[in-house]
């Protein structure tokens, strides 16, 4: 695979929207959203620093989307390949944990498949980490190691551009003429500003840092009050599930249209009140302390349990969506902090 | 491509049988035949309604149609009820585990259920009664508010209490006139005894309200029922019967998959199962 240099993004995204639709973050107000990326519109192509605000899944799980439709039924729509600049690595990640379900179990979920299939993924290195970043305490880091089709590092005359899949590899070589070799200094370049973004990090996350594993943390907390008392924060608005590039939830309804019936996908979340009830008014979460317990041991316990990995990446998105400020670290540090005071038992597996 | 799990197959309500004030079963005929192994689910669609899972009471045996028996307890369930013969509905499935009857030869059979958990237990007794000598005995305790709420009258009060190698009490909540002879009054717990079964050597199946199934569950643990040896049926929020929409999670498991039949061993230390 192939690692090359370029020194500016325009006419390197501009090759990629003759290809495909492209998708590129793009300033509003204080954070980065996704819009298509007009080569001709002439605007300064914008250099995302950090994620942004919105989910990755949305690419690949639509807010609402057509499930089924009956009498005669549907098979997905044939999708146009489609690229997305400016993925972080902790997006990379939530792909991945998006993939385990929706790829790697007994039933695929052929309208992921087919949008997974055609995505292309042009990540990039992160700089001067935002308040809420934290990926480094959820076993991430601020630059992409593996998952993207090409990644880019933004140095200072220019960015380096690195091929991690064939697909990446093909466009590099089909745009031969657009980029030069990378000299070593320049490498060395990228790898400071990775380790000073790292460091940063490390610096902004070091009073959250947990003793033990996050996993153990959790297991060991089924009784605690720390979810009951940061309950009275929540105004159950549910957008910490929203942002969350992990979330997955649907609800799956019904409708009548005109001449056909349809069934609907669309994102729901474990913070609703009526999202785990059933007939005879039954409801195993009615409290919130005991939705956001649930919550927290998806991502922590139950998740990691069944795949190995955890559902959460770090990236903070469920932390600057909070009105109320709910900080998942906070959260974790508090039970942290019980644990060592009183040992507790341990939910058996 | 994949096949698409969210697609129902079509069938046809071809009979509504009254089973109870609150209770009907219906007849399905897919236009494709769903093989089913007894204690997996089904999601039935009403279409441009809702769909709502539900335990087929019928035996897998019987391959043309499917039978299904319903309690009015919400808006699917109460439109079900207004249904006609002839109405087009949605299938989904079958999903997730059935009972391992493979495992229970040479074994007693402890099934306690109540009200409309009696729907899942026909469908599992047509099947143990299939092969009855394959187990030591079939004992069931079954219990309903009322005689009027039994479900499956005729065979229940009459025939299947004949079978042999099958020993069957009934109880009710509360009794009327014509309850005399037929069975006790009282909750399922109060007709069952330790005597019933010899527990080193059985194993229980639970189905029926929560409270109930909770109950009956702590029941036949102090019996020295061993919680792997309890097979409970769980009902909870199946949605997508797939593993990936994630209302129906009783920690790591999905009911719709991993389930809806758990061993009490499994999960036993999760919170609210019974809620």
């Amino acid at each position: 695979m192939e690692t090359v240099f370029i020194s500016k993004l325009k006419p390197f995204l501009d090759a990629i929207a003759e290809q495909m639709d492209l998708y590129v973050p793009k300033k509003v107000g204080q954070h980065f959203v996704y819009s298509k990326y007009d080569p001709s519109a002439g605007t300064t192509v914008e250099f995302n620093n950090i994620r942004t605000c919105t989910p990755i899944k949305e690419f690949l799980l639509p807010l609402c989307e057509l499930a089924a439709v009956f009498p005669e039924p549907l098979e997905p729509e044939d999708i146009k390949p489609f690229a997305v600049f400016g993925l972080k690595d902790c997006d990379l990640r939530s792909i991945e944990i998006l993939d385990k379900v929706f790829l790697e179990e007994e039933f695929e979920d052929p309208f992921y498949v087919t949008r997974r299939e055609k995505m292309f993924i042009i990540s990039s290195d992160c700089f001067e980490p935002g308040e809420s970043c934290c990926c480094d305490l959820f076993g991430g880091q601020p630059f992409a190691q593996s998952g993207f089709d090409l990644n880019v590092s933004k140095i200072r005359d220019g960015f380096i551009i690195e091929a991690g899949s064939e697909k990446g590899q093909g466009l590099i070589e089909q745009h031969a003429q657009l980029f030069t070799d990378v000299p070593e200094t320049l490498l060395a370049e990228r790898d400071e500003n990775r380790a000073r973004t790292q460091k940063q990090l490390e610096q902004n996350n070091a009073e959250y840092k947990l003793d033990a594993p996050v996993n153990e943390v959790i297991e060991n907390s089924p009784d605690s009050d720390v979810f009951d008392i940061e309950s009275q924060k929540c105004v159950e608005c549910q957008a910490c599930t929203r942002v969350c590039p992990t979330c997955h939830c649907f609800y799956l309804y019904d409708t009548k249209q005109k001449d056909y019936f349809a069934k609907m996908k669309m994102w729901d979340s474990c913070m609703r009140v009526g999202y785990a009830a059933v007939a005879g008014d039954e409801n195993p979460r009615r409290m919130l302390g005991d939705r956001i317990k649930h919550r927290l041991m998806h991502k922590f316990s139950f998740f990691f349990d069944r795949y190995g990995i955890d559902m959460c990446v770090g990236c903070g998105r469920c932390i600057d969506a909070d009105s109320h400020k709910m900080d998942i670290r906070v959260v974790l540090k508090k039970l942290n902090e019980e644990l060592k005071d009183k040992p507790k038992a341990k939910i058996a597996k | 491509m994949s096949q698409n799990p969210y697609q129902p197959v079509i069938g046809e309500i071809v009979d509504i049988i009254d089973e109870s004030p609150t209770i009907k079963t219906f007849v399905v005929v897919p236009e494709e035949k769903i093989k089913f192994e007894t204690g997996q689910f089904v999601e039935l669609t009403l279409p441009g309604v809702g769909e709502a899972p539900f335990t087929p009471s019928s035996s897998p045996a019987d391959s043309e149609k499917m039978e299904i028996t319903i309690m009015k307890a919400g808006l699917v369930t109460n439109l079900l009820h207004e249904c006609k013969k002839g109405q087009k509905v949605g299938i989904r499935g079958p999903y997730g585990n059935g009972y391992p009857i493979d495992d229970f030869v040479g074994k007693y059979i402890y099934i306690v259920a109540g009200g409309v958990g009696l729907a899942p237990m026909r469908s599992l007794f047509l099947t143990l009664v299939d092969r009855i000598k394959d187990f030591k005995s079939v004992v069931c305790r079954l219990g309903a508010r009322t005689p009027d709420d039994f479900i499956y009258k005729k065979t229940l009060f009459d025939s299947w209490q004949k079978i042999a190698g099958v020993n069957m009490k009934l109880t009710v909540d509360e009794a009327n006139g014509g309850w005399k002879g037929k069975g006790k009054v009282g909750v399922v717990t109060t007709i069952c005894e330790k005597k019933d079964v010899d527990t080193k050597n059985a194993v229980a199946v639970i189905c029926g309200p929560p409270i109930m199934m909770k109950f009956a569950t702590f029941k036949v643990v102090e019996f020295g029922f061993k919680p792997e040896d309890i097979y409970l049926s769980m009902e909870k929020n199946m949605s997508c019967g797939i593993g990936k929409c994630g209302h129906c999670m009783i920690g790591k498991y999905y009911v719709c998959k991993d389930g809806p039949v758990f061993t009490y061993d499994q999960i036993k230390n999760y919170p609210n199962i019974w809620d």
